[in-house]
C-alpha cells in the first residue's frame, strides 16, 4: 500500500504582483518520501515553497495539503533560507525553536515543562543542545539552519519545506543536516528540499523536480538527472556530467 | 537624598501635576512595549503615517465636540487608518509612496479642519504640542482606558507579534494569519498615538513610540527584557521631564512647553545611552575571550 498523500499540486502557476514567477507546477510527495526541488537561482525554488505555504498569489491550478485546500494550522513546518532573516534579531537559539511550540500552546499559555523538553530534544536532534542561550545571529550559518530545522522539528510536522538548507554548509553540519531529515522520513514525515547541490539531493531524495521559471522535469532521480533535463535547467551556467556526479560549474549559492 | 528627591516628588502633589504624570506614566507604559514590537518590525515610517492620519480625526473631533469630541474623533481616525494600513502594507512592493501620499492628505484635510475655526492658530498649537499640563479629570480616564485596550491588544499576542517580527513566512506556515496580527498592532500603535496626542501633541507622539524601544534595543539583546526597560526609560524620562519643566517655570520662571521637554529629555536619553553603548562595545572589542560557547566562525567553506 503506497504512503498517504502529503501534498499534491495541480497545473499551478504562482505570480508577484502582475509578473508570472513560476509556471506549469505539477506534482506529489508522499507520507516518509523527500523530492528535491533542483534549479538555479531566481528559477522559483523558494517561489514554490512560498506558493505552498500560500503566501504568494496563486494564479491558476490547485494545492492540496494533507488533503486539505489550505494548509491544515500546525501540520506544515517551514525551513526558510537563512539570509532572509534578521541576524540582528534579539532571540536566542532557544527562543527560536520554542517558536515551533507556540501553536501547540494557543495565545495565552506559557511553556511548561513539556514544551521545554521538546525544545530540548528538537536541538539535541540537530545537534545544537549546547548552544541554546545563545543569540540566534551570532550562530554561523550552518547552525542557523540547524536552528531553523529544529524549530519545524519541535512542531512535530507532517510536511516539511526546507529552502536551500545546505547552503554553505561545512561537512559537518551537511552530515547532521541529512541525518535529520533520514530520521523525520523515518517517522513518517514528507520533506520537500529545495537545493542546487545535486549530490546533496542524491544523498536524501527519491524523486527530483527540476525547476526553471517552469517545471522542466519530474520523477524518480535516476530517470530525471539526465545531462539533457540537467542542461536544460542550468543552461546559463553549463553543466558536466561524468559516470558518476553532476556538476554545476561556478554555482555557488549567494 | 531627600534633598535630591524632594523636587522630584513634590511637584506632583499639586493636582494638575500629578495628572499630567498619570497619563505620562500609563503612557510610558503602553508605548513602550508596543514601541519595542515597532523597532522589532521596522515600523517607525508607518507609525508617522498613522499620526499623520489620525490628525483629522482629533481635528474634526475638536471642531465638532470640543475637547471631549476630539477622542472620539480620535478613535474613529485611528482605527480607519489602521485598517487601510494594513491592507495597504499586504501588497508587500513599494506601499512607502502609498502610505506617504494618502497621510500627508490626511494631515492636510486636519489643518484645513481647523483653519475654519476663530481661534486658528492657538487650537492648531493644542492640537499640534498637546496640552499636558490642562488635562482634565475625564480626559485622564480616557488615556488610561485607552492605554488599557492597547496594552490588551499586544499583551494578548506578544509571543506571536515576535514570531510574526522576526519570521512572517514560517509564521504564517504555522497556520497564523499574519494579517490579522498586523491589524492588531496596527491598531494598537494608532490608539497609542491618539492617548498620547492630547498630552504631547500629534507632532511630538512618534518620539514617544520610537525612542524607548530604540533605547532597549541599545541595552540589550534579550528579549523579554527589552518591554520593561523600555517602558521604564519612557516612565523615567516622563517623571524627569515634568519635574524639569515645572523647576525652570517656578524657580527660573521660564515656561517650557512640557510635551517637547518631555520629548526632549527622551532624547537626551537616547543619546546618553548611546554614547555608553559605544564606550562599552569599544572597551569589549579588543579584549574579547574566546569563550566554549563562542560559536564556530560565520565563514564557512562552500561546496556545490
Ligand atoms: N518579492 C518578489 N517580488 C517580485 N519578484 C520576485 C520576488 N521574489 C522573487 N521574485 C522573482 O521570482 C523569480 C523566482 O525567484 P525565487 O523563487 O526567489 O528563486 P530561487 O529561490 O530559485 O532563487 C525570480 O525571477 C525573482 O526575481
Ligand atoms: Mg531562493
Amino acid at each position: 500500500m503506497p504512503a498517504p498523500l502529503a501534498l499534491r499540486v495541480s497545473g499551478a502557476s504562482f505570480a508577484y504582483a502582475q509578473r508570472d514567477a513560476l509556471t506549469g507546477i505539477d506534482f506529489d510527495l508522499h507520507a516518509g518520501e523527500a523530492i528535491a526541488l533542483i534549479g538555479p537561482n531566481g528559477s522559483g525554488k523558494s517561489t514554490l515553497l512560498k506558493g505552498i505555504l500560500g503566501l504568494i498569489h496563486r494564479t491558476e491550478g490547485t494545492v492540496e495539503v494533507l488533503g486539505q485546500p489550505s494548509a491544515p494550522a500546525g501540520s506544515v513546518g517551514y525551513v526558510p533560507q537563512t539570509d532572509e532573516l534578521d541576524p540582528e534579531f534579539p532571540v536566542s537559539l532557544e527562543q527560536v525553536v520554542m517558536m515551533g511550540r507556540y501553536r501547540e500552546l494557543g495565545w495565552l499559555r506559557l511553556p511548561g515543562k513539556k514544551d521545554r523538553r521538546a525544545v530540548a530534544a528538537a536541538l539535541e536532534t540537530v545537534g545544537l543542545g549546547r548552544l541554546s542561550k545563545v543569540r540566534f545571529g551570532e550562530l554561523s550559518g550552518g547552525q542557523q539552519q540547524r536552528g531553523l530545522l529544529a524549530r519545524a522539528v519541535a512542531a512535530g510536522p507532517r510536511l516539511l519545506l526546507l529552502d536551500e538548507p545546505f547552503n554553505g554548509l561545512d561537512q559537518a553540519n551537511r552530515d547532521a543536516l541529512v541525518g535529520t531529515v533520514e530520521r523525520l522520513k523515518a517517522d513518517g514525515v514528507a520533506v520537500l528540499v529545495s537545493t542546487h547541490d545535486l549530490e546533496l539531493a542524491k544523498a536524501v531524495c527519491e524523486r527530483v523536480l527540476l525547476l526553471n521559471g517552469s517545471q522542466v522535469a519530474f520523477g524518480p532521480r535516476e530517470s530525471v538527472l539526465t545531462l539533457d533535463n540537467v542542461q536544460r535547467t542550468f543552461h546559463e551556467v553549463g553543466v558536466e556530467m561524468d559516470q558518476h556526479t553532476l556538476v554545476v560549474p561556478g554555482h555557488e549559492g549567494h | 537624598m531627600a534633598d535630591l528627591l524632594g523636587p522630584l516628588l513634590t511637584a506632583f502633589t499639586l493636582p494638575f501635576m500629578a495628572r499630567a504624570l498619570v497619563v505620562l506614566l500609563a503612557l510610558s507604559l503602553v508605548a513602550g512595549i508596543v514601541g519595542v514590537l515597532v523597532n522589532l518590525r521596522s515600523l517607525e515610517f508607518i507609525s508617522d503615517g498613522l499620526t499623520h492620519s489620525v490628525f483629522p480625526g482629533i481635528a474634526i473631533g475638536f471642531v465638532w465636540g470640543g475637547r471631549e469630541g476630539l477622542f472620539v474623533g480620535a478613535m474613529i481616525a485611528a482605527v480607519l487608518a489602521a485598517v487601510v494600513l494594513t491592507l495597504i502594507t499586504r501588497r508587500a512592493v513599494s506601499g512607502d509612496a502609498a502610505i506617504a501620499i494618502v497621510f500627508t492628505a490626511m494631515f492636510s484635510i486636519g489643518i484645513l479642519v481647523v483653519s475654519r475655526q476663530s481661534n486658528y492658530a492657538g487650537q492648531l498649537e493644542q492640537l499640534l504640542f498637546g496640552r499636558l499640563l490642562t488635562v482634565t479629570p475625564a480626559e485622564v480616564t480616557q488615556t488610561l482606558v485607552i492605554c488599557a485596550i492597547a496594552l490588551l491588544l499586544v499583551a494578548l499576542t506578544l509571543r506571536q507579534q515576535v514570531f510574526r517580527a522576526f519570521d512572517r513566512a514560517a509564521f504564517a506556515a504555522a497556520g497564523y494569519r499574519p494579517l490579522l496580527l498586523d491589524l492588531v498592532l496596527n491598531v494598537a500603535i494608532a490608539l497609542v498615538v491618539v492617548a498620547a496626542s492630547s498630552a504631547v501633541g500629534n507632532l511630538l507622539v512618534l518620539a514617544v513610540l520610537i525612542v524607548p524601544g530604540a533605547v532597549a534595543r541599545l541595552i540589550t539583546v534579550r528579549l523579554w527584557a527589552l518591554f520593561p526597560l523600555a517602558a521604564g526609560f519612557a516612565a523615567l524620562c516622563a517623571w524627569v521631564g515634568l519635574t524639569l519643566g515645572f523647576e525652570a517655570s517656578v524657580t527660573a520662571g521660564i515656561d517650557l512647553p512640557s510635551g517637547a521637554t518631555v520629548v526632549l529629555v527622551l532624547v537626551a536619553g537616547y543619546l546618553f545611552v548611546l554614547l555608553g553603548r559605544l564606550a562599552v562595545d569599544r572597551m569589549r572589542r579588543p579584549a574579547r575571550p574566546v569563550t566554549e560557547l563562542q560559536p564556530e566562525p560565520r565563514a564557512e567553506s562552500v561546496t556545490a
